[in-house]
């Protein structure tokens, strides 16, 4: 224990990233999950529920269409690696890797928990900082690297060496880079406001006052529309087109390699949603109000731990709820596998409502066990929290940001499945002749309220 | 003539688009949000767990009519063979033992992967011996000679799957109006 104490800096910062990208990236086979799903409520059909785990004892578990995932991995792996024989087959092979690389990439520069300070007995003053790499142009690092992830889409279309995915690419490199002008002027507005490219102090500013949301509603929107962009999502998907150009930039990809593509897809969209979260949904920080700042999650860590772990609790409780609607629904059908059915919801509604019953018992020990925190106040007026305690909020703010990512990716997925995709010159003229016009307005008069105020 | 369709007037609040979007936003997840809670809406059939019911003169698998005494009502006169647009139909006649009767069917056999489901070989059939009324239209084979059905299969049917207001069915061997039918058959008064 003194160990660990001594060398707390150390320790956490190995186990920072492993933690980060494992727990970021678990989002993936959820997204993949609330897409198919998601499509399925919105438009008034149970979605996919078939594939399943059996059991010995007659239980089927279908893992609310989980099972999919799997059954989707293994086929993708276990296909023929097709290699057109007109390819160019180095950049081929090369392409699908780009995208993913930049998109596991850019996380490192997100801060995920605000930095913690730790002074064990007699040692010297530890920090340990929220980011996996802390850079002071986080801001532009990350938009260096995202933007490299046109590369693939391109350089896979060209290496196919056919038309349709040539065309197909060709559309969605000249729609990225045209938004990501007016994706760069959004944001500008509030590295006007915070006064710094480093994204730590974004989000601190954030805490310190309000969410970026509340001061740039405008670049909120504009920066939102351009990440649909930037992720060649609806209604901004035109690398793709089934009925136009046979597949898009993946027509000659397969197995692996087109999965590569897919997974790609889907990080950049964890990604963006977590850009979007830090930038201007507050980042790691509870409420959009000031004064709720990291220094006072700390003081107050055993109320704010339990009605968070209370909050995660009920919503379990309802999704058990949720489940045994679900079960009365299917028994009242006269279907042949109700019993198993049955069966599978039954377990499902039992293991939600305990892990709900936990979280709200783990809530109530962690509201009347956890003492309060007494802070020392080092040489410089830096308040430092037992390790504990920093420990703990950094845990909340995790998990916060995490849920503000998963909301931003349910919206994208919400949005996919209710707008139509727009044709290809109305993307252009929308792009180039409305938001970056807003995005320069805004920009303009942002700068002058920002001169007029500070 | 072409037809001009004019394009729609907007309203400044439908061109700005956002406010149209969030009307869309706002129809979508009032949809997810009721079918979450009330899992009754799905207007879909859990297909292999539940079936629906199509109408009882939808064009589905063939079946061939059967006498009183179990016989095929079939005097093999090649008029749906001939009929046939798919030639999917293959009869070969033999001499009957009945001797109101000139031919029987030796073999009867449909070609389902030829079949188009026309229904000309019902119109055609002089005797009412062919019928497309079995209602079972998922015909799944793992080879394609299993989808050539022979006429032991074609008279796999038991009166008591059709209505009791279809004569004909009821007339065959386990029928509600069977044993009237086989009375008539053997005195010689039945058509």
């Amino acid at each position: 224990m003194d160990f660990l104490v001594q060398n707390f800096d150390v320790i956490l910062t190995l186990l920072k990233p492993v933690l980060i990208f494992a727990l970021l990236f678990q989002i993936l086979p959820l997204l993949v999950l609330a897409e198919r799903r998601g499509a399925a409520i919105i438009q008034d059909r149970p979605g996919p529920n078939r594939a399943a785990i059996s059991l010995p004892g007659g239980l089927k578990l279908r893992g609310f269409g989980m099972v999919f995932n799997i059954a989707d991995a293994v086929k993708l792996l276990f296909k023929e690696s097709f290699t057109a024989p007109f390819a160019h087959k180095w950049w081929y092979i090369l392409a699908p890797a780009i995208p993913v690389v930049t998109a596991i990439l850019t996380p490192a520069v997100l801060p995920w928990f605000a930095p913690i300070v730790h002074q064990p007995d007699g040692g010297a003053l530890q920090v340990v900082s929220g980011q996996i790499f802390d850079a002071n142009v986080g801001l532009l690092l990350l938009f260096a690297i995202g933007s490299l992830s046109v590369y693939g889409v391109v350089l896979g279309s060209w290496a196919s060496n056919s038309k349709f995915a040539l065309l197909g690419g060709l559309r969605a490199s000249a729609m990225m880079i045209s938004y990501e002008v007016s994706m760069g002027l959004a944001v500008l507005g509030m590295l006007l406001i915070v006064g710094s490219f480093s994204l730590t102090d974004i989000v601190e500013w954030q805490g310190n006052h309000t969410w970026g949301i509340v001061v740039q509603p405008v670049g909120f929107l504009l920066f939102l529309v351009a990440m649909f962009a930037e992720c060649n999502r609806n209604p901004f998907d035109v690398a793709e087109g089934e009925s136009e150009i046979v597949g898009g930039f993946h027509t000659e990809y397969s197995s692996m390699k087109f999965m590569l593509f897919m997974t790609a897809e889907y990080l950049h969209m964890i990604v963006a949603a977590a850009l979007i979260a830090t930038l201007f949904l507050g980042g790691y920080h509870l409420l959009p109000v000031g004064g709720f700042g990291t220094v006072w999650v700390r003081q107050h860590i055993g109320p704010v731990l339990g009605v968070l772990l209370a909050l995660g609790g009920a919503g379990m409780l309802a999704f058990a709820w949720l489940i045994t609607r679900r079960r009365a629904a299917y028994l009242r059908k006269a279907h042949s596998d109700n019993a198993s059915r049955n069966r599978e919801y039954t377990v499902y509604a039992v293991v939600f409502a305990l892990l709900g019953l936990a979280h709200l018992g783990a809530g109530a020990a962690a509201w009347l066990l956890l003492p309060v925190p007494t802070a020392v106040i080092a040489a410089g007026g830096l308040a430092i929290f037992p390790w504990w305690a920093s420990l703990l909020t950094a845990v909340v703010q995790f998990s916060v940001i995490l849920v503000k990512t998963i909301l931003v990716c349910g919206l994208f997925v919400w949005v996919r499945w209710t707008l139509p995709r727009f044709r290809y010159d109305q993307i252009m003229a929308l792009g180039w002749k409305v938001l970056l016009n807003i995005a320069l307005v805004n920009l303009l008069v942002t700068a002058v309220v920002t001169k007029l105020v500070k | 003539m072409a037809k001009i369709v004019p394009r729609p007037n907007l309203s400044f609040w439908e061109q700005v688009y956002f406010l149209e979007v969030a009307k869309g936003l706002a129809t979508t997840m009032g949809h997810a949000v009721r079918n979450l809670v009330n899992p009754d809406r799905f207007e879909t059939t859990d297909y292999p767990e539940a079936k629906l019911q199509v109408p009882r003169d939808y064009r589905a698998r063939h079946r061939l009519m059967k006498r009183p005494d179990g016989a095929p009502r079939c005097v093999a006169c090649f008029m749906c063979s001939t009929a046939c647009p798919a030639r999917c139909i293959n009869i070969v006649a033999e001499e009957s033992p009945d001797k109101h009767i000139e031919k029987r069917p030796a073999r009867f056999e449909i070609d389902l992967l030829l079949c188009v489901f026309c229904g000309y070989c019902v119109e055609a059939c002089p005797c009412d011996a062919i019928r497309m009324d079995t209602m079972d239209l998922v015909l799944v084979a793992d080879n394609r000679r299993a989808f050539v059905i022979d006429k032991e299969k074609l008279m796999d049917w038991q009166p008591t799957e059709y209505p009791v207001d279809d004569e004909q069915s009821q007339k065959a061997p386990g029928g509600i109006l069977h044993a009237k039918a086989l009375e008539e058959f053997h005195s010689g008064t039945y058509h």
